[in-house]
């Protein structure tokens, strides 16, 4: 009886040790698959200096950034669709008009059209139709100090009435 | 002390007429264990000594199992020279299919040999599940044992498989198509609730779409994939014959057991045969007519050889006239107007176009509507369907039965939605989206900014 009884522990110690030492493994491995380092670009990016922006609009791919520019104002807005992230392209509207948008005057010169499920933004980057949940996002744009470069923060998103406005 | 004789000490006696062979994994010392082994060996019986003649018909299940088996046959005997010629890395992906396409030799024929199968693939894999659905051959018949619902649970993971292969397959040449079909996909990923952006973060094993990801999309495509549906298909096949083969053959046993037939002839093996039969003898039973059945071997075998043959002539005579396309290579800063999956998720592009929904200031993203949710409830409700059919057992395995008619109409409907989806994001769709009738001509835009 009690030889019974301690061969039925050790076996199921060694079932049960077995069962623990394979989940942990298996959850090993799995640990292993989730990215301890995320190789991300840079979101605090220099666009260069002020003075090589146009009057109006300039997109830059590599950010995904559509940067505007009224003579010493300029703000920036996302190219990345809200909806499932393609990058949205900018129709130059035929005149351009302006809007009060969050209380401030701002001058569209275009409109944004997705090419993957055909959301509409309006200049501003407001959502006008399509599948977009959302605004396009606008980022914080300043001036970097050694340089004088136009700085974008991609992480930092700021309020529809926010302008970099340069002395 | 005296030792029971081990297996050594006695020289292995072969039963009559069985003589060694070096390749046999048993000697049977006995006839009846010779028996045994013929009777227990899993190659012997692939098929079962008789098959119903009513299973065989072309025009029951149209064989589309036995093309979808073959195809993926093709697949991954195509596959092996590409998994050769294919480097799975950002900087030479793209280069090495072109290499696959234009270079090596009969690289661009077994490269479409490759996405002809997989193409065909998804579309039989699909008919053959409607045509299960359609036949009522979920449902259990007459047979003891049967579990034919469960072998519906593995054909619908099955094809979901298929669905995912065909996916990270065509991610592989990290073209335009590859690039911005992972956008839009793992961002449907993202879309879900609170775990979205992990589970997107684990598929691209990081936060933007990079070697990791194709790496990750890579192993998928040639291991996991590919290892899951061999060893669902091995159970799916398993299924089928301790079901009793198809749903067609249990309704052939039927009609014949009520027809009145002329006396058969009897036999009795057992005692135990004997006792239960109300005479002493037993009927025999109607798997053993001949006018039902015929010998698997040579009639099913030949069929399905047929079939295999066929489906192999057909995929490598299109492969030699129809080219695999490579779009332009990879480019994270263009998307290209209007991006299109391929047609078999056409309907998913479309319906995530069309299911946001704004209730006053709220807004239900459409890439989680239409690209989880939705697609989450007809996939589990084709699973569970088995369950849900009420029709007598009868209506397994016939054509449209009556008892089966409103969900066959309502199967109907859906498969029609999906299908109009797919024409509409085919045809329907152009520069950003927009839609186009058929005679319209889409505005002439540049493709690249």
């Amino acid at each position: 009886m009690v030889d019974k009884n301690r061969r039925d522990f050790l076996i199921k110690t060694g079932i049960g040790a077995g069962a623990v030492a394979l989940a942990a493994q298996g959850a090993a491995s799995l640990r292993s698959l989730v990215p301890n380092v995320s190789y991300d670009a840079p979101t605090t990016v220099k666009l260069g200096v002020p003075n090589d922006f146009p009057e109006g609009m300039r997109f830059l791919p590599d950010q995904r950034l559509f940067v505007f520019r009224e003579g010493a104002v300029f703000h920036a807005v996302s190219a990345v669709c809200t909806h499932l992230g393609c990058t949205v392209r900018a129709e130059a509207l035929p005149a351009a008009e302006t809007k009060i948008v969050e209380g401030h005057p701002l001058r569209l010169t275009h409109q944004f059209l997705c090419p993957c499920h055909g959301s509409k933004y309006s200049g501003d980057g407001g959502n006008v139709s399509g599948p977009a949940p959302k605004p396009l996002a606008w980022y914080h744009l300043s001036l970097s100090a050694d340089d004088g470069e136009l700085v974008v923060d991609l992480a930092r998103e700021v309020g529809r009435e926010f302008r970099l406005t340069l002395a | 002390m005296t030792t029971a004789p081990t297996h050594e000490d006695v020289p292995i006696q072969a039963a009559p007429g069985v003589h060694r062979k070096r390749f046999w994994s048993v000697r049977p010392a006995s006839d009846r264990e010779s028996g045994d082994a013929i009777a227990s060996n899993f190659l012997l019986h692939w098929f079962p000594a008789k098959s119903y003649k009513p299973s065989l018909a072309w025009s029951y299940s149209f064989w589309l199992g036995t093309i979808s088996a073959a195809l993926l046959l093709l697949l991954v005997v195509s596959g092996l020279p590409l998994l050769v010629l294919y480097v799975p890395s950002v900087e030479r992906a793209y280069g090495s299919v072109k290499d696959i396409e234009y270079v090596v030799t009969f690289g661009s024929w077994i490269r479409s040999v490759h996405r002809l199968s997989a193409h065909l693939m998804v579309a039989v894999v699909f008919l053959h599940l409607a045509r299960v659905f359609l036949t009522g051959a979920y449902k259990n018949g007459f047979g003891r044992g049967q579990k034919r619902e469960w072998n519906w649970v593995i054909g619908v993971g099955l094809f979901l498989a298929t669905l995912l292969l065909s996916f990270t397959g065509y991610l592989l040449p990290w073209d335009q198509l590859a690039y911005w079909a992972i956008t839009v996909g793992t961002n449907i990923a993202s879309s879900i609730p609170f775990i979205g952006p992990s589970v997107r973060e684990m598929l691209l094993g990081g936060r933007t779409i990079d070697q990791p990801t194709l790496i990750r999309f890579y192993v998928l495509h040639v291991i996991f994939l590919p290892a899951g549906v061999g060893a669902l298909f091995g159970y799916h096949m398993w299924r089928v014959r301790k079901d009793g083969g198809l749903a067609a053959a249990d309704r052939a046993a039927t009609l014949r057991e009520k027809a009145p037939s002329s006396p058969v002839p009897t036999k009795t093996y057992t005692l135990l045969g004997v006792a239960r039969g109300t005479q002493p003898w037993v009927r025999i039973s109607s798997t053993e007519t001949k006018d039902l059945t015929v010998s698997s071997v040579p009639d099913l075998l030949r069929r399905m050889l047929i079939v295999i043959l066929g489906t192999m002539a057909v995929v490598s005579i299109l492969a030699v006239f129809i080219a695999s396309p490579l779009e332009e290579p990879a480019n994270p800063l263009v998307t290209p107007n209007p991006a299109k999956a391929p047609w078999y998720f056409l309907w998913l592009q479309e319906i995530v176009t069309d299911t946001t929904i704004r209730l006053g200031s709220f807004t239900i993203n459409g890439a989680f509507l239409g690209g989880v949710v939705l697609p989450g409830v007809l996939i589990t409700l084709l699973t569970i369907w088995p369950w849900l059919d009420r029709s007598p057992r009868e209506a397994a395995g016939v054509w449209f039965a009556k008892t089966r008619w409103r969900q066959n109409v309502v199967f109907l409907i859906l498969v029609l939605f999906v299908v109009a989806f797919t024409y509409v994001g085919l045809v329907m769709r152009g520069p950003y989206w927009h839609f186009y009738w058929p005679w319209e001509t889409w505005p002439d835009l540049p493709t690249r900014i």
